[in-house]
């Protein structure tokens, strides 16, 4: 019976997920990202280190402004197609929920932290660190959103999620097998941090291709799985409930 | 009577029947939902669902909200404070039967 109450509560919550048009639209921003990113990297004629300043800021700002518009076209869409089809539900934001929140943001933020400092441990010097930054960038990276994503997906028992999230931890180890496979740049040991070597903004120029990589797979993986949903929730539910079906 | 069976007695019947209690665990994970999602979710007809809905509402579980949206009348179900309590409760209560 518990088992019962438990599908019954994950499937409300869940229920934003249900056509697909939330990770149709995550994948678009995060091809947009890698686009932006992309285009930047090899248009800009700025050293790295102000480029990078430069294009953090200009990518927040495309981050709220193109969030926004997702908002405003989800919003219609679920108005105009899903909301007729399976019905209405507002979400609800408790304390519980909000500190929920906080609490996954704070480990969001902490992951790749302790990504870098099992890292260090591992390696033997900060240089090493930096060295191999292309490699374990996008491995903890895949790692960290795979376990978000699942975690998620077991919260709203939205089982799909556990398939995208495998996808996602595949493609951050694939992106970092690539780099391995280029060789990692050499970074001179004992070279102070403040003085960035050539090798070092190899490195983290590398570093940026793999989160450009990682953001236009994920990104497709995302729109794969929002269209495969979709197209499943349209054949389920073709035209808009009516009195007399 | 043994201790798990006194619970079982002392279950709330409002809650316990089964479709009653898919409708309460449904809207306890949102803020509110409408006719037809409690319809589609519960898979009950709509004279049952109706009937199961009117029920919760004369015990006080759930309250019923007429809006617009547009220029269409909207019906939203939400959970009251004392059907949230009265969930959490039926939960416990049900999970000390079964953990005894």
């Amino acid at each position: 019976m518990n088992l019962q109450i438990d599908n019954a509560m994950k499937r409300a919550r869940g229920y934003w997920f249900v056509d697909g048009f939330i990770e149709i639209a995550m994948g678009i921003l995060f091809i947009i990202l890698a686009g932006f990113l992309l285009v930047s990297m090899n248009t800009s004629q700025m050293p790295l280190l102000p480029w990078f300043l430069s294009v953090t800021g200009e990518v927040v700002i495309l981050k709220v402004a193109s969030f926004l518009v997702v908002i405003l076209i989800l919003w219609w869409l679920k108005d105009n197609f899903t909301y007729p089809r399976t019905g209405f539900v507002r979400g609800k934001i408790t304390l519980s929920q909000v500190f929920v929140i906080f609490k996954n943001l704070i480990l969001f933020l902490l992951l790749p932290i302790l990504g870098l400092l099992i890292a260090s441990l591992l390696v033997t010097s900060t240089d090493s660190v930096l060295s191999s930054m292309p490699v374990w960038f996008p491995v903890g990276l895949g790692l960290t959103w795979a376990i978000l994503i699942v975690l998620a997906g077991e919260w709203m028992g939205v089982h799909r999620f556990r398939l995208v999230g495998s996808a996602i931890l595949l493609a951050g180890i694939g992106v970092g097998v690539w780099q391995l496979s280029m060789g990692l740049p050499n970074v001179p040991t004992n070279t102070p941090l403040t003085v960035l070597q050539s090798s070092t903004l190899e490195s983290i120029s590398r570093t940026l291709t793999s989160l450009d990589f990682i953001l236009l797979i994920c990104g497709v993986i995302l729109i794969a799985s929002g269209l495969v949903t979709f197209i499943r929730y349209r054949k389920e539910n073709p035209t808009p409930y009516t009195e007399e079906a | 009577m043994s201790g798990s069976l006194q619970n079982l007695s002392g279950l709330d019947r409002v809650i316990h029947e089964p479709a009653r209690l898919t409708l309460v665990a449904l809207l306890s994970s949102v803020a509110s939902a409408d006719f037809l999602f409690l319809l589609k979710e519960s898979g009950l007809t709509k004279g049952n669902l109706s009937v199961h809905l009117s029920r919760l509402e004369e015990a006080g579980y759930i309250k019923t909200e007429k809006t617009f949206r547009g220029k269409i009348p909207h019906t939203e179900y939400r959970l009251t404070p004392k059907g949230k309590s009265a969930f959490d409760q039926y939960r416990k209560s049900l999970g000390s039967i079964f953990n005894k």
